[in-house]
């Protein structure tokens, strides 16, 4: 899932202090996840920017909803004739989200609540660490189910670097290194013979470098 | 007292709880010690007016609500 | 392994069967040339080819490749280094041409440090390339004449490529196949991390010979004098990868601390001897940080002194 976490709630402030009525839009999925901007995250920021500008004297008017999605029209579309009650919206879902709302209202300003930091997995209540790139041609045949694209430092594709020590990475000794853990995939899947095989170059076309991507299913599109 | 709950670690997860609501007070100007956590079983009564007269002592201290004050001003 | 693929002066030492003797500069924080020249000057005799770091540790410096054609035109041998983190591949194969336009003939090609060690922490890492697919990029560069793309290269480089190895670092498992890996993407020599552990990389060697590495490319041993009792405890406890032997440790501060560089130089110097006798050596990578000076001590007391003039 898309991991994200809370602004600085000064950050937050400092965007919003000049409007009257806002309308805080939590979103259910990832950030509900990852307990950055679900539907109790909105409950928690709206008291709190209520309090924060009722001591400042002002009596904004903060609403708050939480929508299934905000990358999907038709959830948007929920809150079509409520949104001229408001002079802004600020927006808990991911990156994706906040454009999205942007797209759809495009005459009222939207601001993002959350920084939204990586793709990855809850290893455990309140942890969640980095696992894809979406470098846009999967590798984890090669290595063993572990992506040194997401999981190396320099994302290196025939590793480990010189700096790997004691299974951990030399930018941290709390980082796992990745051809640490593909090692000891392989040997457990029986396919050390497989580290001796030089990965290619990789093609980055399909990646961020290639420029903003899409995918089509013609299949499905009406 | 503090790990002795009935309930296991409701009681760790309520602390946590309590010290994220008091760092949130602080961040927006309020104080945080307007809210605390004390922990005592149903029968410690005495214990328990303590606690009340404890807290309202530091209340008392901290003074009225700033929120009101500011809404009187800003009125 | 015996017949000579570029003009480059190591290549030649190495394939006629000597000893090679190789040392490496950092250039300065600044752009005075003096500074690298300087340090050049000093073991220029005493060495067969002089790398040239690449923003060591992630650290801002003079160029790599300026500064190996700087002591080109001095008439000396450089070897680039040239790290994966700040280039693409259309930016490495350039200062490859780059270096071959002034007829560098040594490279090592190397990943290089995370840029979280130095003055650029909030940079971006390129990573186009691995260190692996570098050598490949050579290799190809020179053996075929082509580009990346297939193109043809106007006056392919003549580059002898090299590797770097750290015979401690890895798990146990993939140290040898690592090496065999470095091979077979093209590496031509390898020079590896400082050695303090001998038993332990006399072992890396055999292992490497059992399975026939040592003769299809060559290993210098990297070794690095150690300054004080201080150095060699900060060396074991802080720096990733390094292997330095208590005993080593306890023979430094054994000496008072004016007598403990002396200690280290002959350390060093014993190490050289002894590793002279290990099969598949092929020479050594005297790393003298910032005490360059003692290199030509160095190899003279290891009877590495007058280095051979290869033929032309």
């Amino acid at each position: 899932m898309i991991v994200a976490s809370k602004k600085p709630i000064e950050e937050v402030i400092e965007n919003i202090k000049d409007y009257d009525k806002i309308l805080l839009l939590g979103c259910n999925e990832c950030v509900t996840v990852c307990e950055a901007g679900g539907k109790k995250e909105v409950g928690i920021l709206a008291s709190t920017l209520r309090m924060y500008f009722l001591n400042q004297g002002k009596d904004m008017k903060i609403d708050e909803r939480t929508l299934e999605r905000q990358c999907d029209q038709e959830y948007l579309d929920e809150i079509r004739d409520m949104a001229d009650q408001y002079d802004a919206i600020l927006s808990l879902a991911c990156g994706v989200g906040v454009q999205f709302t942007a797209e759809q209202y495009f005459s009222l300003p939207v601001y993002p609540g959350v920084n939204t930091c990586f793709l990855g997995a809850t290893e455990e209540r309140g942890l969640w660490t980095e696992r894809c790139q979406a470098c846009g041609q999967c590798i984890l045949a090669y290595t063993g189910g572990i992506c040194p694209v997401s999981r190396c430092a320099k994302r290196i594709l025939n590793g480990p670097c010189g700096g790997s020590s004691d299974g951990k990475c030399e930018i941290s000794k709390e980082l796992a290194c990745a051809w640490q853990l593909i090692v000891e995939r392989l040997k457990a899947l029986d396919r050390l013979d497989d580290y001796e095989k030089l990965f290619p170059l990789k093609d980055w076309s399909s990646d961020r470098a290639g420029g903003p991507r899409k995918v089509i299913r013609e299949d499905v599109q009406q | 007292m503090e790990g002795d709950c009935h309930y296991n670690s409701g009681n760790f997860r309520a602390r946590k709880r309590v010290e994220q609501a008091q760092e949130i007070l602080n961040t927006i100007g309020i104080s945080g010690e307007r809210a605390q956590m004390y922990n005592l079983s149903s029968s410690e009564g005495p214990l328990f007016a303590q606690i009340a007269r404890e807290m309202t002592e530091k209340i008392r201290k901290l003074g009225p609500n700033p929120i009101k004050t500011a809404l009187k001003k800003a009125a | 392994m015996s017949e000579v693929k570029t003009p480059s002066k190591l290549e030649k030492i190495l394939r006629a069967g000597h000893l090679a003797v190789t040392s490496e500069c950092g250039p300065p924080r600044g752009s005075d040339p003096e500074a690298i020249k300087k340090k050049a000057e000093m073991i220029k005799d005493h060495v067969d080819a002089i790398n040239i770091t690449d923003n060591q540790t992630s650290v801002t410096r003079m160029s790599s490749l300026a500064s190996c054609i700087h002591l080109r035109l001095m008439g000396m041998e450089p070897v680039l280094q040239m790290v994966t983190r700040d280039r693409n591949r259309i930016a490495l194969q350039s200062d490859i041409l780059g270096a071959a336009s002034f007829d560098i003939h040594n490279m090592l090609c190397l990943s290089g440090d995370h840029q979280s060690f130095g003055d650029c922490k909030q940079g971006q890492n390129v990573h186009d390339l691995d260190s692996m697919q570098l050598l490949q990029v050579v290799r190809k560069m020179r053996d075929q004449g082509k580009f990346i793309n297939g193109d043809e290269i106007k006056r392919p480089p003549r580059i002898f490529a090299g590797a770097a190895a750290n015979p401690f670092a890895d798990p146990f498992e993939i140290r040898v196949p690592r090496l065999a890996k470095k091979i077979a993407a093209g590496a031509e020599f390898i020079q590896t991390q400082c050695i303090y552990n001998l038993d332990k990389f006399e072992e890396w060697m055999r292992l490497a010979r059992e399975r026939g590495l040592t003769e299809k490319i060559f290993i210098l041993a990297g070794m690095t004098p150690m300054k004080s009792a201080g150095m060699a405890k900060y060396m074991k406890n802080r720096v990733p990868g390094m292997d330095v032997p208590d005993e080593v440790i306890k023979r430094l501060a054994g000496v008072p601390k004016e007598k403990q560089p002396d200690e280290g130089i002959k350390i060093c110097i014993e190490a050289i001897q002894r590793l002279k006798e290990v099969e598949g050596v092929k020479g050594f990578h005297i790393m003298a940080i910032e005490w360059e000076e003692k290199v030509p001590e160095i190899v003279e007391a290891t009877g590495l002194y007058p280095r051979p003039e290869p033929d032309a």
